[in-house]
């Protein structure tokens, strides 16, 4: 079985994912990964071979600042020009009913690779619904701890406190929900198209019908063309 | 070998702040320049540049009339320091004799240590973006001296010596002032965070000097060393190991079910 499904051109495909929130996804890939790796030289106190990538500890600290910043300005870009699609991303969350409970419960077995029948879904299931909220919240707490440890002299000493366990929890928290969607947004045979979407930012219909189908109806089936 | 302590009797103390000239000389410290704020103490509080400062307070008592006290403040050198803890470089080590040293090559200027520090000692140098702090003159004790501070007192407020015989002495003194018009004279350090190498007779309580009467550590340091750190992280492998078991039975049940499958090419029913 291949990794990934191959990309086809040479059938329908319709749109997933446009340009500034894929310009923004992989922002974030970039930075939180560089900043996930420099961070853990000091979360694991002291790991002197990956410390050493980044030219010491100095050198890690100086990438995880300047991928902070990165990230900050991602996030920025991200919110201002693609304002529209967040508040599309966050009403869709909002429409978290009985077929994402339902997915939720089915997906272990789907995990695993068990043939399951799930109820159609909206533009993303339970289990992205899920993701796009845990990881955003360890994002934002992450960005907020991490500017408050960084200039710990202009903020209370209280909260600096605070800060340091938060960032912890957030990071352990958004990793976690990174090695599961790096996976299923990638080499796990159920997502099928998924990677493409947000890669080349279309997907086959027919896998879109299938996997996202009252997305779909709405937004290119016969419930669109009615409107 | 037995902690070696420096006691710091305030009322001998004449706040002539030699032991801060003295600090500064032997430390080779620049001088720190700060506006008049209106009091007799030289700077807002230790920096990085000034590991020992005399403390002045002014405080009206009923009785008393107005009381002026000043104490000199440095690093405790706590028995079991909390920054040696928290410092994820192990820049913190503690001498066979009780002092608490920070290793400026080693640090990265995180600054975790001046969080979590109860009596707000160690204090950041920007210009080379690393902690630092006193050292309890480890220099000079290690070839058979005293610290600068103690070794240039005039009017006797510092000892440095074993810590177990300056305890009574210091027990000794603390009574002695009761006795003589200090009513609620005290000692300080002798179980204060575990015990700390720093000593203090006290002509007062230790709020009127400033320390704090029960220092403690935030309660958001301890859950963060000791709850979050060591056993958090392990949520990360499991879910690394999680998706890995995916990969292998996802592939294996695949195959078993026919390239067919709903998830295979596109998901056709």
């Amino acid at each position: 079985m291949a990794l990934i499904p191959e990309y086809r051109n040479d059938v329908p495909r319709v749109e997933r994912f446009n340009f500034l929130a894929r310009f923004s996804h992989w922002g974030h890939t970039v930075t939180f990964l560089l900043c996930l790796f420099t961070g853990l030289v000091l979360f694991l106190d002291g790991v002197n071979w990956l410390a050493a990538i980044f030219g010491g500890y100095r050198g890690a600290g100086l990438v995880h600042r300047v991928s902070a910043v990165g990230m900050t300005i991602v996030i920025i870009i991200g919110a201002v020009f693609g304002f529209k699609g967040v508040i599309e991303w966050i009403k869709d969350l909002l429409r978290f009913g009985m077929n994402d409970i339902k997915f939720i419960m089915l997906f272990p077995l789907e995990f695993l690779g068990f043939p399951v029948k799930v109820p159609p879904q909206t533009r993303f299931n339970g289990g992205e619904k899920g993701n796009s909220i845990v990881t955003p919240t360890c994002v934002f707490l992450l960005v907020l701890s991490g500017y408050i440890m960084w200039f710990p002299a202009i903020f209370p000493v209280g909260l600096v406190r605070v800060s340091y366990w938060t960032h912890d929890i957030a990071m352990v928290g958004a990793t976690c929900m990174v090695c599961m969607h790096a996976y299923l947004g990638s080499f796990h045979p159920g997502s099928g198209e998924s990677f493409w979407g947000m890669w080349k930012g279309t997907v086959r219909a027919d896998w879109a019908k299938h996997h996202h189908a009252i997305w779909y109806d709405e937004t290119y089936g016969d419930k669109s063309k009615s409107e | 070998m037995a902690n070696l302590a420096n006691l710091y009797d305030v009322s001998k103390c004449t706040a002539c702040r030699g032991c801060q000239v003295a600090c500064k000389d032997w430390n080779q410290l620049p001088a720190v320049i700060e506006p008049f704020k209106g009091n007799y103490q030289t700077h807002e509080d230790t920096n990085g540049d000034t590991f020992t400062i005399i403390n002045f307070f002014e405080y009206e008592d009923p009785v008393d009339g107005v009381r002026w006290n000043f104490i000199k403040r440095q690093c405790m050198h706590c028995l079991d320091p909390e920054c040696m803890k928290v410092c994820p470089r192990q820049a913190y080590t503690k001498t066979s004799w009780g002092a608490t040293l920070h290793d400026p090559d080693k640090c990265i200027g995180c600054q975790y240590c001046a969080a979590a520090c109860p009596f707000d000692i160690p204090k950041y140098r920007k210009r080379e973006d690393v902690i630092t702090k006193c050292t309890m003159c480890a220099d000079r004790v290690e070839e058979g001296l005293t610290p600068a501070c103690a070794r240039t007192c005039p009017s006797g407020a510092l000892t440095f010596g074993d810590r177990d015989e300056l305890l009574q002495k210091a027990e000794a003194r603390a009574k002695f002032l009761r006795a003589n018009g200090f009513p609620r004279a005290t000692i300080y350090g002798r179980v204060e965070l575990g015990g700390l190498n720093n000593l203090y007779v006290l002509t007062d309580t230790p709020d009127m000097f400033g320390l704090p009467v029960n220092p403690k550590v935030s309660g958001n340091i301890t859950f963060w060393q000791d709850w979050i750190q060591p056993y958090f992280g392990w949520l990360i492998p499991l879910m690394l190991t999680a998706s890995a078991t995916s990969f292998v039975t996802s592939r294996i049940l695949a195959s078993k079910h026919g390239e067919h499958g709903e998830h295979g090419e596109g998901g056709h029913e």
